[in-house]
């Protein structure tokens, strides 16, 4: 026995003394970190910024010195090694004249590692976030703060040119900016199956109510003319409510001008909107549809693959995706089952009034980055400087992600296509032989500048392109939510305890009023006013 | 084997010093060959081990992480839906832990009295294979198998035998009433035949003159699986289950693969508690605080495994788990 | 007479029973295989294909960008499971030492690291200061230890006879000479079930990797074809017709090794080592 307790406390003491013996080296290395977060961090990066941009203003901005070299951590948005990383960068340098390191964790880990990354002290210059990270990190003083050194760039003026400057506004943090988009955030859009509108003797919707009536003939008629009434559903969605912001894009009908959390009220004021009325009527719409039957009862268990299956699958009609390619690849995927593959973007019903775009995910420069202006100038306003850099960003490199030579691909298949010499279009993908590229990392139906000689008018496929314009003539930014200490304290509770109420009223398991009763039982009221306080604070 | 006794008559301390170096001279092969694990476990596993100081910290991995005592502990206590997702995870993950093993120690008897050795190999192979794919795709074909629709191969079945009607199938996997029990089943299917292995690797060190010998006493099948094959299984079985105490609070993704909105209050695990307290804050995730959960885990998993032990020496002569 | 018809029929309902298990146990999997050969995309159960087609296992075969991941695959499987299982023999027949000085304080060393750890970040800041982050090394040392298997092996080798011990100290064996000679060639059926274990975390690994490494060029096949599995749901991507069918050949492709490997493992899982042949 007193073995045992000898050995058990010498256990305890080495793992005490690795700690001390340790914490010292972590100690240190970590007083470093923390040298480099702080004082290049907020304070400094003010100063920096204001140096920087007192030059700018008094000095044109021709003495910003060139960068020579630039490392950037990115997600699989950019070109991955498998599509041709190597030649992207070899381009990029040869047109920049700068040097780029670049490194791309798998997407699936990638905040993960740029967390890692962030702790280790050792940051790149440059990384794309996405709008959470972006609010985060920038109120952490990790961000160097850009706004300066934009509003007096050529990069201001091409996207005021081009209409984007809401785009720009939309992740300013208190008007500062720390990261800039390359693209619009992009949303969904409503799509109806052409056939099944025609076979039950309907036009397109332009109301909830005849929305709601859409649904119902999809469900209890006989839309894919299959000769069976009642084995088809009006509409599927994965889950009643959206995993990230903004929630309500899957089902933007239900929902209609209903905010499941927390908004920009008109009046400037930050507000919380799932005790209003208007949400409150939303989930009496979903309760309602749910029981008719017209929603699809798996709503709640599915993946977006299980509904994209479902829906090449004819099992139901009407389905909110991503505006733009996605019309295309679903009307490819119909096509290919043997179903009718024309789709109907909708124009958001009257009560919908505008789809929603997301916010963009953006190139944010870190403060740790010896020259910041420099890196903003040639290489963050390049990257759309409506020319070659932006070509570059938005199609690739020739002959290997696009091509304007003669040729077949996909031979020996049926969907074999041939081009003529001159004509644009995407190179096989190398990654996934059998699909072609349509993009590198902007999407031309998405840019912010517009840009010269841009083929997308041949490129893009009609039903992309439509898609896409429609959702861009119909939308609204959605709000960044900045990031406080309330918030990173009590929103996650209270965004599950909201998520279940939601899946219970929609379900059936409990009336609006009940949910609303456990909602303020269970600190959500109290949860939900701590937040909005301190966001308008 | 003698191991316990002796070294109790203490005679001078000079004497036994001696004694005790004599004794580690005897043994410096055996350090020799500890070495490289104590450097493996000493690198990989004590060195970041500084790391459990945050938990009483506020740090986010930016700055330099501030001292705030028992903060961490007292947010994570005070959080009304931390005790439910405590005592799910215990519920969720012991309950699984028992089923399984004990499904995996009958299909392991059992699948010993097979004679033809062909036939065994192929079902060998069959029920070990759901352990090779992800709980994702796990998740996607059972929330299928489950559906409450007439997709849903179970309900078409229970529709069939007139258990429930058509218009009012079961949601296994949406229902607080069934989730669980889906759960289980899940459980049982995919890890049941990996766990088989371990357990017919041990019943293959069985000496086969004990057969014999049982045989001439007269023991029939059922004897020979009772007094024999069991028993053989006995300290496997045990180390198994301690084992997996040590890591029953670290249940997450089967659950969080399995698990929706609606079903919250019987499935979140303390895991998933933690993982949507931290993805669905819109902020940077605070270090210190998961830093804390993880060390009240450990803590847990600690006791579980200080008890076994304790259990464990009262059943094994004296002889902890490891 | 009345036992001998007892021992007939039990084979048989033995036998059933299994049939019966296996089936409920193909039927998920079966899914995935029929999706895997169907050039439609359908959400529903199938029993055969509706279009039958190999397009997917062509499609991920013929991938070009595939085969160095394999062959990284299999080199870190094989060194992995060979430092493994060094280390968990080697650490194993140390604990069945219950007379060594300090053996119980490596017995509590170990069991500490299962219940306790340092957490994600500070455990990547050790292993980039040691400079394994972004090699092959941190994919193959790391999850190396694992005291899990290393236990299962400790009751394996406890099994051994202790005589099996005393003859071979007596014959003058040293420590390292009674391990090779006696403790290993007594545990195959352990270095086979525990070997097969560490074999299939090294096949399985992607959390490693998508970790501890950044370069592409270094990824495992586990690594490529989760890409495959999990699918995207960017806003962005080009959904290809053939997505549904390549992602489920995908699943059954990273099974295969191991479907091929184990009937191969299972006859040293036989019923019944003769000891006694040994003793003697």
């Amino acid at each position: 026995m007193k073995k045992k307790v000898v050995s058990l406390l010498l256990v305890a003491a080495m793992v005490a003394s690795m700690g001390c013996g340790s914490s010292n080296n972590g100690g240190t290395s970590n007083a470093g970190t923390s040298d480099a977060g702080t004082n290049s961090g907020a304070d400094a990066a003010t100063t920096e910024s204001n140096e920087g941009g007192d030059a700018a203003a008094t000095d044109t901005a021709s003495d910003v010195e060139k960068p020579e070299e630039i490392s950037i951590m990115v997600d699989g948005t950019v070109f991955t090694k498998e599509n041709a990383q190597d030649e992207f960068i070899a381009k990029l340098e040869e047109l920049t004249g700068i040097k780029f390191t670049v490194t791309q964790p798998d997407h699936d880990a990638y905040y993960d590692v740029v967390g890692q990354t962030i702790a280790s002290g050792e940051w790149p210059d440059v990384m794309i976030l996405s709008s959470t990270y972006y609010a985060g990190y920038a109120e952490q003083g990790v961000l160097w703060d850009m706004t300066e050194a934009y509003e007096n760039s050529e990069l201001k003026q091409r996207q005021d040119a081009f209409g984007s400057t809401g785009v720009i506004d939309g992740v300013r943090i208190d008007g500062k900016l720390y990261g800039m988009p390359s693209a619009r955030g992009n949303g969904c859009v409503t799509y109806v199956k052409k056939a099944w509108l025609d076979n039950c003797g309907l036009e397109a919707p332009t109301n909830y109510e005849e929305y709601l009536a859409m649904l119902e003939a999809f469900t209890t008629g006989d839309p894919d003319g299959d000769s069976t009434n009642g084995n088809t559903y009006g509409v599927s969605a994965a889950g009643f409510i959206g995993t990230e912001a903004p929630y309500t894009n899957y089902l933007p009908e239900f929902y209609q001008d209903a905010h499941p959390s927390f908004y920009l009220a008109e009046d400037g004021t930050w507000k919380d909107g799932f005790t209003e009325d208007a949400m409150k009527e939303a989930l009496q719409r979903m309760a309602d549809a749910y029981a008719k039957g017209v929603i699809d009862p798996t709503t709640l268990t599915n993946g977006t693959k299980d509904c994209r299956d479902k829906y090449y699958g004819d099992e139901f009609g009407v389905f909110t995706y991503w505006a733009g390619t996605w019309q295309t690849n679903l009307e490819t995927n119909l096509e290919a089952n043997g179903k009718d593959s024309e789709l109907v973007a909708l124009a958001p019903i009257a009560e919908v009034g505008q789809y929603l775009d997301r916010v963009p995910p953006v190139w944010a420069i870190t403060s740790q980055c010896e020259n910041p202006e420099g890196v903003f100038k040639y290489f963050i306003e390049a990257m759309q400087d409506g020319g070659d850099v932006q070509f570059l960003f938005t199609y690739g490199v020739e002959d290997v992600h696009w091509s304007t030579k003669a040729e077949t691909i996909f031979e020996g298949e049926e969907n074999e296509k041939v081009y003529a010499d001159g004509e644009f279009h995407g190179c096989e993908n190398l990654e996934t032989p059998g699909t072609q590229y349509t993009k590198a990392h902007i999407d031309p139906m998405l840019a912010l500048v517009e840009l010269a000689n841009d083929p997308k008018d041949e490129s893009l496929p009609e039903s992309t392109k439509n898609s896409a314009a429609l959702f861009n003539e119909n939308c609204v930014a959605a709000d960044l939510v900045p990031t406080t200490d309330a918030m990173s304290e009590y929103n996650g509770d209270l965004t599950t305890l909201k998520n279940e109420l939601v899946a219970n009223v929609v379900m059936g398991k409990s009336t609006i009023e009940e949910a609303y009763a456990r909602y303020e039982s269970e600190h959500g009221a109290e949860w939900s006013q701590a937040i909005v306080d301190s966001l308008n604070q | 084997m003698k191991n316990n006794k002796k070294q109790s008559a203490a005679p001078s301390a000079n004497n036994s010093r001696k004694h005790l170096a004599a004794k580690i001279y005897k043994y410096r092969g055996f350090y020799l060959m500890f070495l490289p694990v104590f450097v493996f476990a000493v690198i990989f596993f004590y060195l970041p081990m500084i790391g459990i100081r945050y938990a009483f910290t506020d740090y986010n991995g930016i700055k330099d992480p501030t001292f705030t005592g028992l903060a961490n502990f007292e947010k994570m206590f005070s959080m009304p839906n931390f005790w439910s997702a405590f005592f799910n995870t215990l519920q969720i993950s012991i309950i699984r832990l028992f089923l399984t093993v004990a499904v995996a120690v009958i299909v392991s008897i059992f699948l010993n009295e097979i004679a033809n050795i062909h036939f065994k190999k192929v079902v060998q192979t069959i029920i070990y294979l759901p352990h090779f794919m992800s709980w994702v795709v796990t998740a996607s074909v059972f929330s299928l198998i489950l559906a409450p629709t007439s997709q849903g191969l179970v309900n078409s079945f229970l529709v069939q035998l007139g258990v429930v009607s058509a218009d009012n199938m079961i949601y296994f996997l949406g229902d607080n009433k069934w989730w669980r029990f889906a759960f289980y089943l899940i459980g049982i299917w995919k890890e049941t035949g990996w766990q088989t292995v371990i357990f017919m690797a041990t019943l293959s060190g069985i000496n086969t003159e004990l057969y014999e010998a049982a045989s001439i006493d007269g023991a029939g099948r059922w004897g020979k699986m009772r007094y024999i094959t069991f028993p053989a299984l006995a300290n496997t079985i045990l180390t198994v289950l301690i084992l997996n105490l040590a890591k029953v609070m670290n249940l997450f993704e089967s659950a969080f693969v399995l698990q929706n909105d609606a079903v919250l209050g019987t499935a979140n695990v303390l895991e998933t508690y933690i993982y949507y307290q931290t993805f669905n804050s819109g902020a940077i995730p605070n270090y210190g605080y998961t830093t804390a959960v993880g060390l009240f885990k450990s803590a847990i998993g600690c006791v579980l495994v200080l008890f076994c032990n304790w259990l464990s020496k009262k059943v094994r002569e004296g002889r902890g788990i490891v | 007479m009345k036992s001998k018809k007892k021992i007939q029929v039990f084979p048989i309902v033995n036998g059933l029973i299994f049939i019966i298990i296996s089936l409920i146990i193909i039927v998920p999997l079966w899914k995935v295989l029929v999706d895997s050969f169907d050039l439609k995309t359908a959400y529903g159960m199938k029993l055969w294909p509706e279009e039958f087609g190999f397009t997917g296992y062509v499609t991920v075969l013929t991938n070009q960008t595939l085969y160095q991941p394999l062959i990284i695959s299999f080199i870190t499987t094989i060194c992995g499971t060979i430092v493994a299982l060094i280390l968990s023999t080697f650490g194993a027949y140390v604990l069945i030492q219950y007379d060594m000085p300090g053996r119980n304080f490596f017995a509590n060393m170990l069991l500490f690291t299962m219940i306790f750890n340092g957490g994600m970040i500070p455990t990547y800041l050790v292993l980039k200061s040691l400079h394994l982050t972004n090699t092959l090394w941190v994919v193959i040392l790391f999850p190396a230890l694992n005291v899990y298997n290393l236990v299962l092996m400790r009751n394996f080798f406890e099994g051994i006879p202790a005589s099996l011990f005393e003859s071979a100290t007596l014959d003058g064996c040293s420590p390292m000479q009674t391990f090779i000679k006696i403790v290993l060639p007594m545990s195959k059926a352990a270095l086979a079930s525990i070997g097969l274990m560490f074999a299939v975390a090294y096949w399985n690994d992607y959390t490693h990797y998508k970790l501890y490494i950044t370069n592409s060029d270094l990824y495992n096949f586990q690594m490529k074809l989760r890409g495959m599995i999990m699918g995207s749901d960017s806003p962005a991507v080009t959904a290809g017709v053939t997505e549904n069918t390549i992602k489920n050949a995908a699943i059954i492709v990273v099974i295969l090794p191991f479907m091929i490997l184990y009937p191969f493992l299972q006859k040293y899982f036989v019923k019944g080592v003769n000891i006694g042949a040994v003793k003697e």
